[in-house]
């Protein structure tokens, strides 16, 4: 019937996708993170209650651990990943030099050694003795060739290789040399780079590249052209933890444990991603279909796996945040006043604790209360007041017009709001925000939109007011607050935080970028940039028979499958 | 002089018996079908609860409550309350002037639009038959998703109230439905235009907008009844699965296809049945008064009913 | 006949140059592209240039569109953006999996449709038919994904007896035979449900045909004849009856290889319908338009079987 069509048409959380893919992208963050405990999320690890009613078909599944997802895209490429899934596989089939701890900071991983020269420009990495999974062992080499693939023409991933200022790159990409002159290899196992210039992030840059083997990767490989590499997308060869053994498009891919693994081979010898959905994946941990997944948090959702008593629940914060955003450019948002009052004016907290219960909070700066850039020092929390808006839009001038609406030189007080469709928050954001608005004297007009129009619209600069949530750059310095910044689609500008997140980003010293980042943050606050919704979190449960995870926010379930003991 | 007879004129008593028109017939078997009878009832009902309740009811449109939330029916909700601590019966109604009228507008425009091409496809044949068939095509092709996003943005653009959308988007449902009504239009044009009958309208000489609207299209009305009626159904339906993506009715503005989507989980489903139930009932009861008027009409119409 | 399929089959060209400029249009309209729905909060703005070039995303519409309307004529459909992989080898990695479905799902729809709908129209009025046209109701007034989640929660959560979702148990070890079963135990459900969710359009629909037919005179004639009530039901009423159904065997075709967006969804079944869904979302334009323009063409096909069968079927129609 050709009803079907329009029949079909889909309630699929495929936003989730969108929004996952967004929240997922740690790549450098460094040194120590102070754990600020003034949260009053509820996180933290909840223990399994009750082991014997894990279900049968979970329970005799002895040498295999199944992860439930969203299927991935196939691309099990650190050059060449996109989605959060496929992450997840290439964290557990491939290595980096240096690896996360769980509060953020790095250590080594492959590189048995890092030195820095004087002038911080040259890094010298000594190879721990590990082979790939096809036998061959990792070398000098096959860091080189990973650089001329991220370097290369024609390339078209997501690492922005040129941001590392490697001497020569430039000249690689532009294809005019074709070695990169930066990168010297002493010996099999030790080789340098040199860089133009430093930032704080390099030695994440340099470091935490997911090293891919020369000989499988590298055969028909010619400089601006990397078909002869994507061709080999799903089927990987690593270092890593394990590697693939058989891969279906949309339902599983099936994993064995890398015996020759250079940290010890793991304990699970069977690893399988089951493709899950958001409608069923509680039920397939309720029936021992899969034995892992990664569940929105809500109220509910956390009842019911507390009483599925065979459950472990890792309930952590999200690296990311939920904002409104607004066009600084517009001549009424243009007015800091008015913007403050707007944040005094809605009831953030009520909206957040309807939705997500204890399970997220409201913040306000745009950084992630674990991290070691996080400040509560004098940050305004705007807390919900009603005549402290009032009062402050009488002060910019708005006073209310006869018909309940505020209008200054003949200009009524009129606003449009745009949220993503489909994203809880929204539902009680627009009801609440209408209603709190009305009493200000605001005339709103509120709509849901698709989420690429709001993007779409954001990036034209078209919009009065919209909702929106994104992930954290993995370091405080970011192009969203500097003027003319790459993500900056605003209007926002202040010379003095321009000044400050240039300093940051060059300052290699940890305290002082926490006091550089601090006054940054204290300005952002002040000028009223967005209003910040929430920090939301993230739940990874897992079936108690389980044990050794080593899950934090910036260290993802992936980098410690290897150290997971399964319950005989 | 015994027992007056009067003579046949002045028995004014005689009164000769009128020939209803087929319409008057039709109404009268309409009437007298029980089922159909029933279902016209349900759904005058069902505009008058959803019309006119919301005005009866103690909340506003606007109205949350968040420490109401999620509770079962009781006294002061007596349909329980959402995640929000909005009041469900009064929810249902407005939606149900959303989806209603979305469900029947849409399948107007559509059988309109279809029948007409649908007719003149069968009627004329040759060129116009093939040009109609393969703009019908064409729209079959069309994928509905990316036209309504871009609806939803130019919307946007022009400033036009969220309130008003909804004409357009029952607009663009039934611009895009048109095509099966049109096929099964032509098909049966394609039939009947061989018929002895229509032979007959070509001896008579008459006009071919004659022809057309006042012989070949009523013999095509069963079909089209069953088509529309049909469509309504697919109509509400659709509108619940355009609502998640921002195209369809947008929140906060309820439809009964929204808030089924709403308990679309297994835990608002097996805990929460006031939340899908209402909607779902409404939706069946519509469906299925709709669907006994439309029995009932193609059977009145139908000559050679015996009933 | 002949000249008429091949006088359909060359009016499909410009049809479909018509309709390749249609939804290119429509791609061009909708905003945002692969890029932006990234939202990736580390891409620089010159890396999003560089991206965008590589893509040939920067060149002006029409140009786009003459490079795009080329390739595809050699058969060249692009290449995924979010796949990596050409257009055609994505499709062909998760079309047959939706076909599985849609496949069984007609046939078992159509017979008990036919079923139904005959029985239905011979004891009308009866309570038979009411029970009937009371279940057809119920099938086709609920969402879809309403009755999956019910069908999963009775049949899977309750009573245990069917998995939750997927196409084949994780880790599964045996042959060939095991392998089948397991993917016939997993396809119940979505089955299952398309099953329901066609059938009421499809049962009214035979329905209404079969009593139309069942009036006629010489339906009258053959009972006065004195024939088989049964005869006279299945060689003549049934056949006539179904006549017009035959149109609608053709408009199956696109839906055979279209996939079920929700129903995959639900039971996390790997269909090409969610990556149909995705790719317009994350305007992956390759594979969306792609995959449209392939799907028109089943469309366009589908439409030019009805017509002949029905002229087949049907004597009196004359198709020039």
């Amino acid at each position: 019937m050709t009803k079907k069509w329009s029949l079909m048409l889909v309630f699929v959380l495929a936003l989730t996708l969108v929004l996952s893919a967004c929240g997922d992208k740690k790549e450098s963050n460094n040194s120590n993170n102070s754990n600020n405990s003034n949260s009053n999320q509820e996180s933290g690890l909840i223990k399994a209650s009750d082991l014997s009613k894990n279900p049968d078909q979970a329970k005799n599944r002895k040498d295999t651990f199944i992860i439930g997802m969203t299927d991935p895209k196939g691309i099990f490429n650190p050059l060449f990943m996109e989605t959060a899934y496929d992450f997840y596989v290439v964290y557990s089939t491939f290595d980096t030099l240096i690896t996360y701890k769980a509060d953020g900071s790095y250590e080594n991983s492959l590189a048995d050694k890092v030195e820095v020269s004087e002038d911080n420009l040259t890094y010298t990495y000594t190879l721990k003795d590990a082979k790939f999974v096809d036998g061959t062992p990792v070398t000098s080499k096959d860091y080189l060739f990973t650089w001329k693939a991220i370097l290369d023409p024609s390339y078209d991933g997501d690492i922005d290789g040129l941001s590392a200022n490697i001497v020569g790159a430039k000249e690689y990409r532009e294809g005019t040399a074709s070695e990169i002159s930066g990168i010297k290899i002493i010996d099999d196992r030790k080789f340098s780079v040199t860089v133009s210039e430093y930032t704080a992030l390099t030695p994440v840059d340099l470091g935490f590249v997911f090293i891919m083997p020369e000989g499988y990767y590298g055969k028909d490989y010619k400089q601006g052209s990397l078909e002869s590499i994507k061709a080999l997308n799903s089927e990987p060869v690593g270092s890593g933890q394990f590697k693939v053994t058989s891969y279906k498009a949309g339902q599983e891919i099936v994993l064995e444990a890398n015996e020759d693994y250079f940290r010890g081979a793991p304990s699970i010898k069977n690893l399988i991603f089951k493709t899950t959905t958001d409608s069923t994946n509680l039920a397939m941990l309720q029936s021992g279909e899969t034995d892992m997944n990664n569940i929105v948090v809500s109220e509910d959702n956390v009842e019911a796996l507390k009483a599925m008593g065979f459950m472990d629940i890792n309930i952590l914060p999200n690296n990311g945040y939920g904002y409104v955003a607004f066009n600084h450019d517009h001549e009424i948002l243009s007015d800091v006043k008015v913007r403050q009052a707007l944040t005094y004016g809605l009831n953030r907290a009520e909206i957040v604790e309807g939705i997500y219960g204890p399970y997220a909070d409201v913040i306000n700066i745009p950084q992630s209360k674990v991290s070691w850039a996080y400040t509560e020092e004098d940050i305004n929390t705007f807390d919900f007041d009603t005549e402290k808006a009032k009062s402050l839009l009488d002060e910019a001038g708005w006073k209310v017009g006869a018909d309940g609406i505020r209008e200054k030189d003949g200009k009524k007080l009129k606003l449009n709001f745009s949220a993503t469709a489909n994203n809880p928050v929204v539902d009680a954001l627009l009801p609440i925000m209408t209603l709190n608005y009305k009493e200000l004297g605001i005339d709103l007009t509120a709509e849901t939109l698709e989420f690429n129009a709001i993007m779409d619209k954001k990036t034209k600069g078209d919009y009065d007011m919209f909702f929106a949530a994104w992930g954290l750059t993995p370091d405080p310095d970011n192009t969203i607050f500097i003027s003319d910044g790459a993500q900056n689609d605003f209007g926002y500008s202040n010379p003095e935080v321009d000044k400050l997140m240039a300093e940051g980003k060059k300052e290699l010293d940890v305290e002082k970028r926490k006091a550089i980042y601090k006054k940054m943050y204290q300005l952002i606050n002040e000028d009223a940039v967005f209003i910040y919704m929430y920090q939301r979190t993230n739940m990874e449960a897992y079936n108690a028979r389980a044990q050794g995870f080593d899950i934090s926010p910036y260290k993802d379930f992936p980098f410690s499958l290897y150290q997971v003991q399964l319950e005989q | 002089m015994s027992a007056s007879a009067s003579p046949i004129t002045e028995n004014t008593d005689y009164r000769p018996k009128a020939i209803d028109s087929p319409w008057k017939t039709a109404w009268r078997r309409f009437a007298r079908n029980r089922l159909a009878v029933i279902g016209t009832i349900i759904i005058a009902l069902m505009f008058l609860i959803c019309f006119i309740g919301p005005f009866l009811s103690p909340y506003g449109v606007l109205d949350y409550s968040l420490k109401d939330k999620n509770l079962s029916p009781n006294t002061s909700y007596w349909l329980g309350t959402d995640k929000l601590g909005r009041d469900i019966l009064l929810r249902m109604m407005l939606a149900g002037r959303i989806s209603l009228l979305v469900g029947l507008v849409a399948t107007i425009i559509s059988v309109i639009i279809g029948c007409s091409l649908g007719a003149f496809a069968g009627f004329y044949g040759k060129k116009v038959d093939t040009v109609i068939m393969r703009v019908a095509d064409i729209f079959m092709a069309l994928p509905s998703l990316p036209i309504l996003i871009i609806m939803g943005v130019v919307l946007s653009d022009l400033g036009v109230e969220p309130n008003q959308r909804i004409w357009f988007l029952m607009l663009i449902i039934g611009v895009l439905n048109w095509t099966t009504i049109a096929r099964l239009v032509r098909g049966q044009m394609l039939t009947l235009r061989e018929q002895e009958f229509m032979q007959a309208t070509e001896a008579l000489g008459l006009k071919d907008r004659r022809k057309i609207f006042r012989h070949l299209l009523p013999n095509t009305i069963p079909v089209i009844i069953v088509t529309a009626t049909l469509g309504v159904a697919g109509a509400i339906l659709s509108e619940s699965a355009l609502s998640f993506l921002g195209v369809g009715v947008i929140p906060p503005t309820p439809s009964w296809g929204n808030m089924i989507s709403a308990a679309n989980n297994l835990i608002d489903f097996g805990k929460r049945p006031w939340l899908w139930i209402p909607p779902g009932m409404c939706i069946l009861i519509t469906t299925v008064a709709i669907n006994l008027i439309g029995d009932g009409l193609r059977d009145a119409m139908d000559p050679k009913t015996k009933k | 006949m002949k000249q008429y399929i091949i006088r359909r089959l060359l009016q499909m060209i410009p049809t479909l140059i018509g309709i390749s400029i249609i939804i290119f249009t429509i791609s061009a309209l909708v905003p945002g592209d692969y890029i932006t729905a990234r939202d990736n909060p580390n891409m620089t703005a010159e890396r999003a240039a560089e991206l965008r070039s590589i893509y040939g995303l920067d060149k002006p519409e029409y140009q786009r569109y003459f490079i795009w309307a080329g390739n595809m004529l050699v058969g060249n459909f692009g290449t995924s953006l979010q796949h990596k992989l050409p257009v055609t080898e994505v499709i062909g990695e998760y079309v047959w999996n939706s076909f599985i479905i849609a496949f069984f799902a007609m046939i078992l729809s159509w017979t008990i449709a036919v079923i139904a709908g005959v029985f239905s129209a011979k004891f009308q009025y009866s309570l038979l038919d009411k029970l009937i046209t009371l279940a057809v109701f119920i099938c086709m007034s609920l969402p879809s994904f309403f009755i999956g989640l019910l069908l999963i929660k009775w049949f899977a959560l309750d009573l245990k007896l069917l998995p939750v979702g997927g196409m084949t148990t994780a880790g599964l070890k045996g042959g060939t035979w095991t392998y089948i079963w397991d993917v016939v135990e997993h396809s119940i459900l979505p089955i299952v449900v398309l099953t329901m969710l066609s059938i009421g359009g499809l049962a009214r629909y035979f329905r209404t045909s079969m009593l139309e037919v069942i009036r006629q005179d010489y339906i009258r004639t053959a009972r006065a004849k004195g024939l088989k009530e049964r005869t006279v039901i299945f060689k003549h009423a049934f056949r006539n009856a179904m006549i017009p159904a035959i149109t609608l065997l053709g408009f199956e075709l696109p839906g055979l290889f279209g996939g079920a967006m929700i129903m995959e969804q639900i039971f996390a079944w790997p269909g090409i319908g969610h990556v149909y869904l995705n790719s317009i979302n994350m305007r992956d334009y390759p594979f969306m338009l792609g995959f449209t323009i392939f799907l028109a063409l089943l469309t366009l096909l589908g439409n030019l079987l009805a017509d002949v069968l029905y002229g087949i079927a049907d004597p009196r129609i004359r198709l020039k």
